[in-house]
């Protein structure tokens, strides 16, 4: 914000940035090979709802959108703070970090961005005696099927950047485990370097 | 796409914040200017207020929590009202500020700090017992407005020469009472008379200036008021969310004994809502920190009819 914006008392709505999501298969690998963890096939969008009706209208295009793709699992809901949230599956991480880009753009260039919070994929880690070598046949990237999130990627669009959330429990997170996920993914996105701003989800509709 | 569907910039509100803003400027310039034709003496003055003024500017967040009886807290300790903060930190870019609870049933919240990285956002319990979530989130997008704007600073630059002029007159008028006008006994009549009339005019002269300082500050805090408001509603998105919790705040505060009321008093600047809430018209529209509900709430429906416009 400059020094006039400042004086006169208006602030620029800041506009999300999406591009950064298309590092995610590449850290799904790395975390799959480094510490048999992958994306869990589960993501969701979050957004703040904007009065009026041209927010409706563009929300119910993207759902329409969504849902000519066939699948399955779409979800809508509220939360308690009043954000909404999009909330997808699909085993193929690339098919999902499509869908969730799908919904970003078409909400940003509809002039929605500065509504967008952040989006959040799913972790989990591999079932026991799994192969967690990449070179097999059809380098499978991810868990090849929807499991149960237990760790969460968090994008900010805002800031372009990820940070990842272990929730353990009632309002609790498990800082350890998300340093060591940092460390794992910070070659392949870019990782918040501001931890003030690693805000925490409670209650994520994200299975 | 600047904004948000394309909501555009209140230009009139500019516009008057921008020549209140100017006028200051320029009384400050023809302060300066008397200040040195009268001569050196009155400069002591200027940097006593100058010293005083940063300190207050400075420690503004301390001042402000200690004096609204605040008390920062954790994550943990409010996990609604951080949790509320963060995500709404997160939507605007900016740095998450520290968060205080103030024990107080008078509903209010106020934000302090002498920059954004300094700053702190206070709620009080009555606020946050009297407002549901999306309302209570719609005040705080209000506060952190004033962050982003800072206020704090701004306000403190605008009334530092009404802190001045008030110094001054004060001044006179205790060592005239004390001495008499221009009546020390080592003086010649002539240089008697000579120092009463510069006296006399460099008091007509402050007093005037601290009237004129002390309306254009009062109506630059009320631009101000309006600045967040509109900035906090574009912010959630929900004008009518902010417009029902003033309405729930206001309606709250003037039915609260006034005893609790005067001893926030002297916080209005920084407030929410004042805290001594006149209802009906007053008199004393020019000398309000912030605007009347009803400009309030009349400026949400505004922003609230452009976003209800279909694309």
């Amino acid at each position: 914000m400059g020094l006039f914006d400042s004086i006169l008392g208006r602030t620029k709505p800041v506009q999300a940035d999406l591009d950064a999501l298309f590092g995610l298969p590449s850290a799904s690998i790395t975390l799959q090979s480094a510490a048999a963890t992958a994306c869990s096939g589960h993501a969701g969008v979050c957004f703040k709802p904007q009065t009026g009706q041209g927010f409706a209208d563009n929300q119910a295009e993207v759902m329409a959108l969504l849902q000519m793709d066939d699948t399955a699992g779409l979800t809508s809901t509220q939360d308690s703070f009043g954000y909404q949230w999009l909330v997808m599956e699909d085993p193929d991480i690339e098919a999902l970090v499509t869908r969730i880009h799908l919904v970003n753009s078409s909400l940003a260039d509809a002039g929605w961005g500065p509504q967008l919070l952040c989006s959040v994929f799913g972790l989990a880690r591999l079932p026991a005696g799994s192969p967690t070598d990449a070179d097999r046949e059809g380098a499978r990237v991810g868990a090849g099927s929807v499991l149960p999130s237990t760790a969460y990627l968090v994008y900010l669009f805002k800031r372009g950047t990820f940070y990842p959330f272990v929730p353990t429990g009632h309002e609790q997170r498990s800082t350890e485990e998300e340093l060591k996920l940092r460390s794992l993914v910070a070659d392949d996105l870019s990782v918040e370097t501001d931890l003030d701003r690693w805000f925490p989800l409670w209650d994520l509709p994200v299975p | 796409m600047s904004t948000a569907r394309n909501i555009p910039n209140d230009r009139g509100l500019s516009l008057r914040m921008f020549t209140t803003g100017l006028m200051i400027v320029l009384l400050y310039g023809a302060v300066i200017g008397l200040l040195i034709a009268v001569g050196i003496s009155y400069a002591i003055v200027l940097v006593l207020a100058a010293a005083l003024l940063f300190v207050q500017y400075w420690f503004s967040d301390k001042i402000a929590l200690y004096g609204m009886g605040g008390r920062l807290v954790t994550p943990e300790e409010a996990p609604q009202l951080h949790g509320a903060i963060d995500r709404l930190c997160a939507m605007a870019d900016m740095k998450k500020p520290r968060v205080a609870i103030a024990d107080t049933d008078v509903p209010n919240a106020f934000a302090t700090g002498r920059s954004p990285n300094n700053a702190v956002v206070c709620a009080t319990t009555g606020l946050m017992r009297r407002l549901d979530e999306p309302e209570l989130e719609a005040v705080l997008a209000h506060e952190l407005s004033h962050v982003a704007h800072r206020d704090v600073a701004v306000m403190t630059i605008a009334s530092f020469l009404g802190m001045v002029a008030g110094m001054v007159t004060r001044m006179m008028l205790w060592t005239g009472m004390i001495g008499g006008f221009g009546g020390g006994d080592n003086n010649d009549n002539q240089g008697g008379d000579n120092a009463a009339l510069v006296e006399l005019a460099v008091l007509a002269v402050s007093v005037v200036v601290y009237a004129i300082s002390f309306l254009l500050t009062m109506a630059l805090s009320r631009y101000r008021e309006l600045a967040a408001d509109r900035s906090g509603a574009l912010l959630t998105g929900q004008p009518s969310v902010l417009a029902s919790a003033l309405v729930k705040v206001t309606g709250d505060i003037a039915r609260i004994p006034t005893r609790d009321l005067r001893s926030t008093e002297s916080f209005n600047a920084f407030y929410f809502t004042p805290a001594i809430a006149k209802s009906g018209v007053s008199i004393s529209t020019i000398f309000s920190t912030h605007p009347s509900l009803d400009q309030r709430l009349a400026q949400l429906a505004a922003i609230e009819a452009e976003m209800g416009r279909p694309s």
